[in-house]
């Protein structure tokens, strides 16, 4: 399988044994972030890359864990990725990983069981007898909490996954935090793309993939980017949800959702009729910040189960496209949190057209998320293949890879299909994509747990030595 | 499972289900009934040598001195002032003092002391090492780590040939067989809540207390229950154990949804219509208390036990009281029953020197001032109790439970010596309290029936006050029963006491015993008020985002209509029932009208030629008998929901009725009918009409119905326990399963179950260097193997069972009916 691919660019080296490290394979995205162990079929923590900052009364505190996001007083949610999708405030992003690692992979030992506050709550009165059992634990192992989780790291190498487009600065940025912060004992950064090619067992592929924030369409050969076809643009997921929310203003009567936490129950009505909900009564004021990402999670059940890509023959603003659409086929009911239920019938599709065709685009889409012609999927597609020898063109349209969450939508690669054929007339198209979601929203995941399993691969990590040896740029130099 | 020959005995297989307080374990997988041996998950350090456990708090105490007249029965010549100074070392299988759990919320966080537990539980219940393979139950909070270390420990410390760990839930799903469920486990500290679909987990959501690092943010589990009820109870006096008892009693109960009673959405009792009458009685009863209170000198604090009504013994006793002289020791107590102040008076010669017996005292005064703020409201009740009228629990503002409390303490106890006259009036009391307990233990349970008359739970009450009284109380309460005969029922002790003295005599020897203490406590609303709603939300809003997180949207609809409640925390009565219907009331998404109103079929249905191709009725709809399409949806509204009725719109009926469904859920026959006729289809209506729609996929939106999963109802014995612990009832079958397939598999799903388990070859293969190495994680430690890519963890964790029943459905060709036979028949004893 895989490994197959590998062999093309590395000389296998017959060490048996590569693969006996416990890598670590971690996945930064604007919407989850991914980790888990090298050579597993899926990442075990998955996680949004929100985190909850509680604003108290004196200094603020973040909490980590999805589980935390939850309607609280004082509760900001934050991200630590931009919307480019890569890093941006690393003073939480390691802090945020290590939470993650730490609590979902790992066994939760390294910390001492006095500080981990497992022992507090039920048994108070026998704190006594309980700490004495603790400094036994302890003074065994003679060290702090601290440098128990040091150790740790320091068997484990780590294995990122980077944007196409991230910056050399946050690459070095990324192996200083592995290396000096984690102690890993040998780190790899690696582009999306390849990692996703490699999970679909193509070394040359053209890798379209549409997550939350970002889509790009990325050509790669022989598991390199090529960095002059990298293309992309906001038309992810988020994007989509814009475009939802003007379909819900401009819809009438206007939609104006309330998000699940503030529906205590509900009754049911006709469609189009107003709610009749009790609402929930918090006692305290919701944050813009947690209400925008409860907002966020309706609009993305309301795109699971009711926008549907066009998927054609012809482009859906094509006159007489839209009656086809309205008399043709089925609407989809959706019910709101508070019970309110809307018919949607064409405008389903019209939501998603955008991707393909900017004139398509909902005419109160708000500025800020208004795309131009040269945004849309396809333009992308045409541009990524203009950047790249014309040679290879038939290659990578053979093998047209399909990744991310935004493209689990319906009929996207129909739709895509289409759009591909007749930009390219006469070239035969393939289009590869994983039936299970799953491979589907943790594409580059995957392919880096395959990667840093191989054996092959063992000798390619950047050892601590190296780093030590060159510094910072060492990543530059070494992960291409 | 190693080698070919890998069958085991059915006898023989050991299956450990830990538990974060309790550990459930079984040799023998041949009866599939409910569990018999339970441990407590905890260890304690071993005092002698630090980093080692043991199963039972060991301290070290010292030797009590033989008493004389023993040493000289026995003849042992021992001198006894020697063994005064000797020690001993203790083992006290009831204490908790100094405890390591394990297991905190599903974690391992002591791995030390769990292998060390693991180890306990496996040496006490097999006999020899050899051919015992094992079955661990895990939880999803084990992380990759805890699975290689406790394998590694099994294999290398043990004889054990063959280990399969099985998911918690994967067990629960064994147990309750249905291929799509979502497994809510109410533990101690945590929740687990996961869907799974078509036998595989889809999606896992976890609440528990902390995180690793420490970061207390909600409680969770049946923990938290308790809580709460002893944060409403605290300032009555109330501690843990009480709150714990009272959580687990009859009368605490989540009260049923009501959705239209903010805040809490429940409806709580009111007070009877004579509310002012209340406050009369209340009045009445304080009064009444008073006057007890004087009677038996006590401090007017002291009086919480329930004195219904003042019977003549107990004034007999009183005299008696006042003769011996007792000493504000005991009626700090609180002890109000005479009956008990003259056992107390004489048991106190005897125990006055044990420090520890006054400790206790001194422990319970405490305890007995916190609680004696209620004792105006007990009366109350009792008062209450009078009243002939009964009303269920949850009209009650008010009810009584019993408190047990066991207490350890230090006894004398007689040891009958052969002719050597130690003459003394202690002795011989002794003797006769010793004798009084048994029938006092007999008593007890004579008295416990949960509602019991006034004066039974008086003198339970009383009892409660001392242990040490525990005779002549019991006593008392069967002469208050008989009413009359009181008095002399309370003199007999003494007289056998008297009559006793001359006979052999009896030697004292100190023993410890452990003793039963009932208390009758009058509980408010508070015992419907602590499951709030934020507890309650907690547990809709796992679901919910489990189910709801399921990675395919197709998947969700099943798992919503098979959600069941396992886990000791879900033994709470009225919990269930609560979430489910919070679910409905806040997430089902109702058939839509829209569908009906605003397509263009409702028109087309009236006409017979309405299944036009604008209305492709869907081949496989069970609706698809031929034209008539009204009729049908008439019979099945009326099937449904009960409502019949011509000249109503059938759609609108039938989208009306499915969307009444859960009133009628109850009732089973009907309320499934309805859900057929409204859930399944997307509602009939609308899975009718928008046929086209239907057909690429039913109502996109989940979920359209909420359903608790059927239980089985073949294992009468796991019904009659319930299926809280359906999750061992499934390692059950999954070490069947595993260790004891039956003859006539095929080779594929004998692959199958190779897989479910590993065996000691194949841990030797994967670990070669296994015995060299040092350091725990050295590198050696693989699970995985160069050419696979495989989840390492599946090699020890099971394929599921049903997978193995999958490979046999392919290949018979019977079909599934005849698997499902199959494994029922296995199932069976």
């Amino acid at each position: 399988m895989a490994a197959h691919n590998l062999t093309s660019t590395v000389q296998p080296s017959d060490v048996y044994g590569g693969d006996e490290v416990q890598a670590f394979v971690l996945d930064p995205g604007y919407y989850f972030t991914r980790a888990g162990f090298a050579g597993e079929d899926a990442p075990k923590a998955v996680q949004p890359s929100f985190y909850a900052r509680i604003n108290g009364a004196d200094q603020p505190k973040d909490i980590y864990g999805e589980q935390y996001l939850i309607p609280r007083e004082n509760l900001e949610v934050r991200n630590y990725m931009t919307k480019d999708s890569i890093v941006e405030d690393w003073d939480t992003a390691p802090k945020f990983w290590e939470s993650l690692i730490r609590n979902q992979l790992l066994p939760p030992r390294q910390v001492a069981p006095k500080q981990n506050g497992l022992n507090d709550i039920p048994r108070e009165d026998q704190e006594g007898d309980v700490e004495m059992g603790d400094s036994n634990g302890a003074d065994k192992t003679g060290d702090t909490a601290e440098d128990e989780e040091l150790k740790l790291f320091e068997e484990s190498p780590l294995l990122m996954t980077e944007a196409p487009w991230n910056t050399t600065k946050n690459r070095e940025k990324s192996i200083e935090m592995a290396m000096e912060g984690w102690g890993c004992p040998a780190f790899w950064i690696s582009r999306t793309p390849t990692l996703v090619s490699f999970a679909a067992g193509k070394p040359t592929a053209l890798i379209i993939d549409v997550g939350a924030a970002n889509a790009s369409v990325v050509a790669v050969h022989d598991g390199h980017v090529l960095k002059r076809s990298i293309q992309k643009s906001p038309v992810g997921g988020l994007w989509l949800s814009q475009q939802v929310q003007a379909l819900w203003e401009g819809n009438d009567p206007k939609v104006e959702p309330v998000p699940f936490f503030m529906v205590e129950n509900k009754a049911p009505v006709d469609a189009g009729a107003p709610a009749q909900y009790t609402a929930r009564k918090l006692g305290f004021d919701i944050s813009e910040t947690f209400r925008a990402y409860e907002d966020e999670r309706l609009r993305t059940e309301f795109k699971e189960s009711v926008v549907e890509v066009w998927r054609g023959p012809t482009r859906f603003m094509m006159p007489g496209t839209e009656e086809i659409a309205r008399n043709q086929t089925p609407g989809r009911v959706f019910e709101f949190p508070d019970g309110s239920n809307h018919m949607w019938r064409e405008t389903r599709y019209r939501v998603a057209e955008g991707m393909w065709d900017d004139t398509a685009q909902l005419p109160n889409t708000p500025d800020e998320w208004k795309i131009s012609a040269e945004q849309t999927l396809s333009s992308l597609i045409r541009n990524c293949l203009s950047g790249v020898d014309v040679d290879l063109r038939p290659n990578l349209l053979g093998n047209v890879v399909v990744t991310g969450a935004s493209t689990l939508i319906n009929g996207f690669n129909d739709r895509l299909n289409i759009e591909l054929t007749q930009m390219f007339p006469g070239l035969k198209i393939r289009i590869h994509s994983a039936g299970l979601s799953s491979e589907r929203r943790f594409g580059a995941w995957v392919g880096g747990s395959i990667l840093s399993s191989l054996g092959t691969f063992h000798q390619m990590w950047i050892s601590r030595k190296e780093y030590e040896e060159n510094g910072v740029n060492i990543v530059e130099k070494r992960c291409k | 499972m190693s080698g070919a020959g890998g069958k085991f005995r059915e006898d023989q297989v050991l299956v450990i289900c830990p538990g974060s307080q309790t550990t459930i374990a079984q040799m023998g997988v041949a009866e599939l009934s409910p569990p018999q041996h339970k441990f407590p998950t905890r260890m304690f350090h071993d005092p002698e040598t630090p980093g080692d456990f043991l199963p039972f708090h060991t301290f070290k105490r010292k030797k009590q001195p033989i008493p004389e007249a023993l040493a000289n029965a026995s003849n042992s010549g021992s001198n006894p002032a020697a063994a005064e100074e000797e020690y001993e070392w203790v083992e006290d299988s009831d204490s908790v003092e100094g405890a390591v759990y394990p297991i905190v919320g599903g974690r391992i966080v002591n791995m030390k002391a769990f292998l060390a537990f693991l180890e306990h539980v496996h040496s006490s219940l097999t006999t020899t090492y050899h051919n015992t393979p094992i079955l661990l139950m895990a939880s999803p909070q084990w992380a990759r780590d805890d699975y290689e270390t406790i394998a590694r420990y099994i294999f290398e410390q043990t004889k054990t040939p063959s280990v399969c760990m099985l998911m918690s839930s994967i067990a629960t799903q064994y147990g309750i067989k249905w291929p799509n469920m979502c497994v809510v486990d109410i533990g101690y500290q945590k929740v687990d809540c996961t869907a799974i679909y078509e036998y595989q987990i889809v999606n896992h959501k976890a609440l528990c207390t902390t995180t690793s690092t420490g970061e207390a943010f909600t409680l969770a589990g049946g923990d938290a229950f308790t809580h709460s009820l002893l944060e409403k109870l605290e300032e009555k006096g109330f501690n843990h154990d009480m709150s714990e008892q009272l959580k687990k009693s009859h009368i605490c109960e989540v009260l049923p949804y009501a959705p239209n009673s903010p805040p809490e959405f429940v409806e709580l009792p009111t007070e009877p219509a004579s509310g002012s009458a209340t406050a009369a009685a209340e009045a009445g009863t304080a009064s009444a208390s008073a006057p007890a209170a004087g009677a038996t000198g006590a401090s007017p604090e002291n009086p919480r036990v329930v004195e219904p009504s003042h019977s003549k013994p107990a004034i007999g006793i009183e005299e008696e009281n006042g003769e011996n002289g007792d000493k504000g020791g005991t009626e700090a107590d609180g002890v109000l029953d005479v009956a008990s102040i003259v056992a107390s008076g004489q048991t106190k010669e005897f125990l006055a020197k044990k420090e520890k017996e006054k400790q206790e005292k001194a422990a319970k005064a405490r305890e007995k001032k916190k609680a004696a703020q209620e004792a105006a409201a007990e009366a109350a009740a009792a008062a209450a109790a009078a009243k002939p009228t009964r009303l269920p629990n949850s009209r009650r503002v008010k009810n009584v439970f019993h408190y047990e409390q066991i207490v350890e303490e230090e006894v004398m106890v007689p040891v009958l010596v052969p002719k050597k006259d130690r003459e003394g009036e202690n002795k011989a009391a002794a003797a006769a309290e010793g004798e009084g307990k048994e029938v006092s233990m007999g008593d007890a349970s004579a008295v416990s029936p949960p509602p019991p008359p006034p004066a039974a739970a008086a003198a339970a009450a009383a009892a409660a006050e001392n242990g040490s009284a525990l005779a002549p109380t019991a006593a008392s309460t069967e002469g208050k029963k008989e009413g009359g005969g009181a008095t002399t029922e309370e003199k007999k002790p003494e007289e056998a006491l008297k009559a006793k003295s001359p006979t052999p005599e009896p030697i004292m020897v100190p023993e410890r015993q452990i003793k039963k203490i009932r208390r009758d406590i009058e509980v408010g609303l508070e015992r419907f008020t602590f499951a709030t709603r934020a507890l309650i939300d907690q547990l809709v809003h796992l679901i919910f985002e489990t189910i709801q997180g399921s990675p395919e949207p197709y998947m969700r609809s099943q798992v919503w209509e098979n959600i069941v409640f396992v886990g000791n925390g879900a033994r709470l009565r009225g919990l269930k029932e609560n979430v489910v219907a919070t679910l409905h009331a806040r997430h089902l998404v109702s058939p839509s009208t829209a569908t009906m109103f605003l397509s263009e079929l409702p028109s087309n249905i009236a006409t017979p030629s309405g299944t036009g191709s604008q209305t492709p009725v869907p081949a496989g709809s069970s609706f698809n008998t031929p034209p008539g399409p009204p009729h049908q949806l008439a019979g099945a509204g009326t099937g449904g929901g009960g409502v019949g009725g011509s000249g109503v719109n059938p759609l609108l009926q039938a989208a009306t009725t499915a969307s009444l469904q859960l009133p009628n859920r109850p009732g089973g026959q009907g309320g499934d009918t309805a859900s057929n006729a409204g859930g399944e289809g997307g509602s009939a209506g609308v899975g009718l009409m928008a046929g086209f729609h239907k057909s690429h996929h039913s109502h996109s939106q989940t979920p359209t119905n909420i359903r608790a999963a059927a239980l089985p109802t073949y294992l009468g014995e796991w019904t009659k326990n319930g299926y809280e612990e359906a999750m061992f009832l499934g390692s059950l079958i999954g070490a069947r399963t595993a260790f004891c397939p039956a003859h006539n598999v095929d080779k594929d799903t004998l692959e199958c179950i190779r897989g479910m388990s590993l065996g000691r070859v194949d841990y030797n293969i994967l670990l070669p260097n296994v015995k060299e190495e040092k350091a725990r994680r050295d590198r050696d430690v693989r699970f995985q193997r160069f050419d696979r890519f495989v989840d390492p963890v599946l090699l020890i964790q099971a394929v599921t069972v049903m997978e193995v029943l999958k490979c046999r459905v392919a290949k018979s060709s019977a079909g599934k009916a005849e698997a499902e036979v199959k494994v029922k028949g296995e199932w069976k004893v």
